[in-house]
């Protein structure tokens, strides 16, 4: 079985402030160090149990400049077999449609019987690359995969997960899309000996000619106009009174802060 | 014309659908346009006459192949339905049913897709949303660079519509029932089988928009129970610290903390935690944390939005009390 | 008898970024047996297996995803306490040796995501508690403590968690206290000092370390510091050893230092007793990496009333480590595994009311041990103590 990972830098802002840059319109990128998307590493990780059990091949595939050959690498290290990088100054200011466009052309040229990525990117948030993808390559896909299970070479089952505890289980042809909650196993570490040998593997980089690409159908279709830290709550606010009073309070504002 | 698709699972209308028709409505408003709702479904009516008097116009499409969602089945026809009668915004839950067909389907259509916005702000030419980014720390403006469009609305963003809500008053939509010849070898590439629970020793605390989580202030094991129906009567999960793991009450998958999980729900209700420093530093960035304490100097205050001196035992079962009261 | 294979390449990388000492190994076995983790029965950390694995390449060389993981629980157990090197017959640093695998895994991210974190929080905002680096002396500003001036003679740094943390602030608020009962002249360090990166450094991540101590130093530099008085022996041995090689020329004292000078000096008298039997508990990075054994103790036997007790064997250069150096303090190990339950048991068995401490770290974990397992002990920082009897 022939899987595709994408995967995509993001700077790990889980444990950090984030800060808006001078223009309003990205954040401030200075102290934050760059990683794989979480829910891409899990995706990876399928991909990789996959391959340990069905044989086959993982190709990696990631947008951007060089430093995100560090995301490849380490993707290698964990044992894939080829990572290709897609780079043009006409993806980096594009949006959603731009790179999934991208991704799609280099895609194309490929074989594959499924592409795996992450089900939501921890810097964006859009969740919406994947069945994009399957959108333009006509083939079926799948959201919030918590389990997969592959029933022959051309069938998989498959867990979604949906709200309150409920997932969704169905069948689903390959080739296929499938995006990759989190949680659903527990990404490896590269080993030395697989980090040693990372570097001998095939990684190759594709700009938009290489690639075909009409500037004019990359076109971003949405445009972000500014960011802003949204407001804060001020610090510990004591809730006195009776037991009887407090209660009173508490319920009216967990029923506000909980929606309920 | 703003279009909004009616999500429902097992014979149950999801409240998404009526937030979004909360959020249709405030647009319509301004720009004097319809709301129309469409409804996939193997019954249509019961879920037409939920929505008939939110809507000027309502599309049914009913099959017994539309029994339970499909997004491969969905697209079709939703295809079709969107190219026919052009809404100027299309919404879409940004759920498990939402994420999983909304892109397949503004890339069919070649129509930009905002997802997951909390605030639409639409003018003739112009569709600015509101959305976050990076885990919540920031929020972002953007704008859609053409119309028509599809927005994904976070769920709990509006309130739900209102019989009472003035600018609705005496809708009764009508109703056009579109029939659409499902292909039935969609089912080959995509079928569905069943809704499974997902299994509880598998609960992930971080998914989580409430969390009550305990500590050891609840003294004995038996003191959990009331804790943890608490939970589940405000639609929450319980969490603990390492305490409650060690002492084996609960499993480690509930803890909270550097050696357990980082959680971010909406809210957080810390109950007789004192804020041990490796606790803190996994449950700090909760958009809201309750602490409940005996002990007024306890470090959980320091990161608490607010907090309440007293005991947590006498507090829990009156508070639970109330919300059932609240829930009516 | 199966032939031994060595993995060249993974020998060298190690050996290159600073693993040459496995080459002194003989495979005694010292180590293994003075490692605290062979007092904590759960746990069975082999460390001389570490040297003679670096010599075959054996370190991380299977493909096997639950090996792997299991190597890299073993590779982080290590707290570099330096236990082992202090009676190693050969002089062999476990502690360097660690270090070097660290540092190639820690590029691949193939550490505890605790750690991961850690060195997050403090690259972007210059703690381990990932709070706002302009939030680091508030602690300072409620007690009207300057800033640092040149007219002043010591700069003060409370080391991150004394700064930020709600539970530990006492540590720097007692140390203010002392030091203004001497007229001390001193102000707290500008908040563009970070985290001296002691902990993250021994975890693997030199290139933060790197950047940061750089720009620890140039701040000082620019801020015209000459001696500088710090709380935690972490940072402590980082200024003292490791950042003058990066061209940091400033003095640094351990609070336990001033005060005992401060009393030698007659500037500082405790007159209020102390009616408490206390057992000091030495810092493995205060004690047996930096020789600082008499100070605290003569601190602690100035307070009248006060009665100094010692551990049983474990004392001085044979203390016992509480488990949180190198990243130990975040991995924060499951019930069972804790070096600190071991410790302070030892304390209770010295019969003290109070466990003195002299490092934030050493507070943290005893503090948790004690209040897990429900123990009648107190534990104090030293300067706790002494600001309670003047």
């Amino acid at each position: 079985m022939d899987i595709i990972v994408c995967l995509k830098m993001v700077p790990d802002t889980s444990e950090t402030e984030v800060r808006v840059d001078s223009t309003g319109k990205n954040i401030l990128k200075v102290r934050l160090i760059n990683t794989t998307n979480e829910a891409d590493n899990y995706a990876l990780e399928t991909a990789l149990l996959l391959k340990e059990k069905h044989g086959g091949t993982v190709t990696l595939i990631s947008l951007g400049a060089q430093n995100v050959d560090e995301v490849l690498k380490m993707g290698l290290a964990k044992g894939a077999d080829r990572a290709i990088r897609l780079t043009d100054g006409l993806f980096e200011t594009g949006d959603a449609w731009t790179r999934t466009y991208a991704l799609y052309q280099a895609i194309s040229k490929n074989k594959f019987d499924l592409i795996l990525t992450g089900c939501i990117a921890s810097d964006d948030g859009n969740s919406q690359i994947g069945p994009s993808l399957a959108a333009l390559l006509n083939i079926p896909s799948a959201a919030y995969v918590t389990k997969v299970e592959m029933l022959d070479n051309t069938k998989a089952k498959i867990d979604r997960e949906l709200e309150g505890g409920i997932l969704e289980r169905k069948e689903i042809s390959l080739p296929a899309v499938l995006t990759i909650q989190t949680g659903i196993n527990t990404p490896r570490y590269p080993s030395i000996i697989g980090i040693k040998r990372a570097g001998s593997k095939p990684l190759d980089v594709f700009d938009a000619a290489k690639l075909n690409i009409d500037p004019k159908i990359i076109e971003s279709l949405t445009e972000l106009q500014q960011m802003y830290n949204p407001k804060v709550e001020a610090k510990a606010q004591f809730i006195s009174g009776s037991d009887d009073e407090i209660s009173e309070k508490l319920a009216t504002l967990i029923r506000e802060k909980a929606g309920l | 014309m703003i279009a909004v698709l009616i999500e429902h699972r097992e014979a149950q209308i999801k409240d998404i659908s009526f937030e979004m028709l909360t959020l249709a409505h405030q647009i319509a408003n301004t720009q004097k346009q319809e709301v129309s709702c469409i409804i996939l479904s193997d019954k249509c009516q019961p879920f037409a006459d939920a929505v008939k008097n939110y809507c000027h116009n309502i599309i049914c499409v009913e099959n017994d192949l539309l029994n339970n969602f499909n997004n491969q089945i969905y697209l079709p026809i939703l295809e079709k339905i969107i190219t026919e009668t052009k809404p100027t915004l299309t919404m879409i839950g940004h759920t498990g049913f939402g994420t999983d067909l909304a892109p397949y389907l503004s890339t069919k259509l070649s129509m930009p897709l905002l997802t997951d916005i909390f605030d639409v702000e639409l003018s003739p030419d112009r569709l600015l949303i509101r959305r976050q980014m990076y885990g919540g720390k920031i929020t972002a403006e953007i704008i859609s660079k053409k119309l028509p469009a599809m927005v994904t609305v976070r769920t709990g963003s509006f309130e739900k519509i209102l019989t009472s809500s003035s600018a609705i008053k005496g809708l009764n939509a009508n109703i056009t029932n579109v029939s659409f010849d499902i292909d039935q070898s969609i089912l080959e590439k995509s079928k569905f089988l069943e809704y499974g629970e997902v299994p509880t020793t598998g609960i992930d605390i971080t998914k989580s928009d409430v969390l009550v989580a305990v500590g050891r202030g609840i003294k004995e094991q038996k003191n959990l129970a009331v804790i943890e129906k608490f939970a589940e009567d405000i639609g929450g999960t319980l969490a603990c610290t390492r305490p409650i793991i060690d002492a084996g009450w609960l499993p480690k998958d509930r803890q909270v903390g550097s050696s357990g999980k980082t959680v971010k729900p909406k809210v957080y209700i810390a109950l007789g935690i004192s804020g041990a420093f490796q606790h803190i530093s996994g449950m700090k960035s909760a958009e809201t944390i309750i602490a409940v304490n005996k002990d007024a100097e306890a470090p959980i205050f320091s990161v608490a939005h607010f907090g309440v001196v007293g005991d947590l035992l006498k507090i829990v079962p009156m508070l639970a009390n109330r919300i059932k009261e609240l829930k009516g | 008898m199966g032939i031994i294979t060595i993995t060249k390449e993974i020998r060298d990388a190690i050996i290159e970024l600073g693993g040459t000492d496995a080459y002194k190994c003989y495979q005694c076995g010292m180590c293994t047996a003075l490692c605290p983790w062979f007092q904590v029965e759960k746990v069975s950390f082999l460390v001389n297996r570490i040297p003679h694995n670096v010599k075959l390449g054996n370190v991380m060389a299977s493909e096997d995803k639950k090996v792997i993981e299991k190597e890299v629980e073993e590779l982080f157990r290590c707290v570099g306490c330096d236990n082992c090197l202090e009676y190693c017959p050969r002089g062999v640093n476990i502690g360097d040796i660690v270090r070097a695998i660290r540092r190639i895994l820690i590029d691949y991210e193939a550490l505890p995501k605790t750690l991961k974190d850690i060195t997050t929080k403090i690259y972007s905002s210059g703690n381990p508690q990932g709070d706002s680096a302009d939030k680091r002396n508030n602690w300072a500003k409620k007690l009207n403590v300057p800033l640092y001036s040149p007219e002043l003679e010591y700069a003060y740094f409370p080391c991150c968690i004394p700064a930020y943390d709600a539970q530990v602030k006492r540590v720097a608020e007692s140390t203010t206290k002392i030091l203004k009962a001497t007229n001390s002249l001193f102000g707290v360090v500008k908040d563009d000092v970070w985290c001296c990166c002691e902990a993250i450094r021994n975890f693997g991540a030199e290139k933060i370390f790197q950047e940061i101590a750089k720009n620890n130093i140039s701040a000082l530099d620019k801020a015209k510091v000459k001696k500088m008085i710090v709380t935690s022996p972490h940072c402590y041995t980082t200024y003292k050893n490791e950042y003058p090689e990066l061209g940091s020329t400033i003095e640094i004292i351990h609070t336990t230092q001033i005060f005992a000078q401060l009393i030698t000096n007659r500037k500082l008298k405790p007159t209020k007793p102390v009616v408490k039997k206390v057992v000091y508990h030495d810092p493995c990075t205060l004690g047996r990496q930096n020789n600082i054994y008499d100070e605290p103790r003569s601190v602690l036997k100035s307070i009248p009333g006060l009665e100094l007790v010692e551990f049983e064997n474990f004392n001085r250069k044979d203390s016992m480590c509480c488990g949180a150096g190198s990243g130990g303090l975040w991995l924060d190990w499951q019930k069972g595994e804790r070096m600190s339950d071991i410790r302070v048991k030892q304390a209770v068995d010295t019969g003290a009311d109070i466990l003195a401490v002299a490092c934030p770290y050493c507070l943290i974990m005893f503090e948790d041990s004690v209040k897990t397992m429900n123990l009648n002990l107190e534990v104090k920082d030293i300067s706790e103590i002494l600001a309670e009897s003047i």
